[in-house]
């Protein structure tokens, strides 16, 4: 086991640099992808029968296709268009895309949540259509679906590891690099699964914490 | 001559593929659920630090992504333990525990949510332990743990998409495959996509009657 540590260390530079592009890519992606849900959520819950019709058919198609064919669909489709950006990039929005598709059902259930009285009396206030919505049922549908999104990010971050099948270098991808150059695979990716479980661990702390902050002052759910 | 554009035979190998991923789906599906159970029913004897162990195992697979599963086994078990492993036995193992890891929390909440008092009156009656388990528990908990069972099922054929990566010919591999030969990337991750939509579509279809055959007992009196 020593000689293990001793023959890893030399790599650990490379790895953190990997672990690095893994937080980026699932930074952006989060954010991607709450912003889409979000979009999408509203789609979903408009008066207008064709938006919710679209977004609907979006969240079921992304839904049940894997991420992996998707990723693949964007990866080589998407010069076949004459846009060429890098695999980083194709990466994040697929991933965006992808997470999009889980976060709108979340936030939709959120939406769904706000009890009619409350929009109504928004309305005998005289708050414009847009008000209500973005002053009182998004804020409320928000807090209500933080701890539902927070297992739908954590399953995001342990997607962007399938950003190593486009040669994207993020910790999976370094990590197989180091396993082929030392010839230690074991050790590498056990480390490496410690590694995914507690950045997690880490984000669903935060979760939680998030979930506190917005609902403080709130009483506790009873169901 | 260049064999660039499809042939018959393309759809001879795409029914392969589709073979292969349900063939290991249905495989890995059925020792997941066994050993899911068998999972539970270890902590529901409260066996001391077996438990413990279990909980913790199936926490560090449910909080890592598949893909460095995968690699551990396939890659990291040959060389540190040297053994013998094919991306077909590798395949099934990773994904069998993985599954029986999801399959595990739900079957242990389906029994956790039984009423306390429906086992006390059971004991007060002189039941043993498994006879409560047996005759008690697990009609209910299984008509408790279906609908997300079925939401595991849905995901997980989608996590087979993953074995691919390391070189198991399903349906994911043959788009592989068709996409560098005749690189037409949109015509074939459509057709593959498609496919797996209607695999998932077609398995919750199957399991919403399940479903409903397995509740038909249980009458929703509201809340």
């Amino acid at each position: 086991m020593i000689r293990s540590w001793n023959a890893l260390e030399p790599h650990l530079g490379f790895l953190l640099e990997g672990f690095a592009l893994t937080v980026a890519a699932c930074v952006l992606a989060v954010a991607g992808a709450v912003v889409l849900g979000a979009l999408i959520a509203s789609l979903r819950t408009a008066r207008s029968r064709a938006a919710r019709t679209v977004a609907a058919v979006y969240c079921d198609l992304f839904r049940n296709v894997p991420f992996i064919v998707q990723l693949f669909f964007f990866f080589y489709g998407l010069p076949e268009l004459g846009i060429y950006i890098g695999a980083f990039e194709t990466g994040v929005l697929a991933m965006s895309i992808a997470g999009g598709a889980f976060v709108a059902d979340v936030i939709r259930a959120g939406i769904l949540s706000i009890e009619q009285g409350v929009i109504e009396a928004a309305r005998v206030f005289g708050l414009s259509r847009w008000q209500i919505f973005s002053r009182i049922v998004m804020p409320n549908a928000l807090r209500v679906s933080v701890r539902p999104m927070g297992s739908v990010l954590i399953n995001l971050v342990l997607t962007s590891s399938i950003l190593s099948t486009i040669t994207v270098n993020e910790l999976t991808g370094t990590a197989k690099i180091v396993a082929a150059t030392t010839f230690m695979p074991f050790e590498v990716y056990a480390v490496l699964l410690v590694l995914y479980a507690a950045l997690t661990y880490t984000l669903s702390l935060a979760v939680t914490g998030v979930h506190r902050r917005l609902n403080r002052g709130m009483p506790e759910a009873v169901a | 001559m260049r064999y660039a554009d499809f042939t018959p035979y393309d759809l001879v190998l795409l029914a392969q593929g589709l073979g292969v991923t349900l063939g290991l789906f249905a495989a890995t599906t059925l020792i997941g659920l066994a050993l899911g159970a068998a999972l539970t029913v270890l902590h529901y004897y409260r066996v001391p630090v077996i438990g413990h162990v279990v909980v913790a195992v199936t926490e560090l697979l449910k909080n890592s992504p598949v893909l460095v599963q995968l690699f551990l086994v396939f890659f990291g078990m040959p060389a540190f333990f040297q053994v013998n492993m094919t991306p077909v036995t590798a395949a099934l193992l990773t994904v069998s525990l993985n599954t029986a890891a999801f399959a595990f929390v739900i079957f242990r909440s389906g029994v956790e949510a039984v009423e306390r008092d429906q086992i006390e009156a059971a004991r007060v009656f002189g039941h043993s332990r498994w006879q409560i388990l047996r005759r008690i528990i697990s009609p209910q908990a299984a008509a408790f743990s279906v609908g997300p069972l079925i939401g595991l099922l849905v995901n997980q054929l989608q996590v087979t998409s993953l074995i691919s990566v390391i070189g198991v010919a399903d349906l994911t591999k043959i788009g592989n495959i068709l996409n560098l030969r005749t690189l037409e990337p949109f015509v074939v991750w459509s057709v593959i996509g498609l496919t797996y939509y209607l695999c998932a579509k077609a398995l919750a279809a199957l399991g919403g009657r399940l479903e409903r055959h397995l509740r038909r007992s249980v009458v929703w009196q509201g809340l």
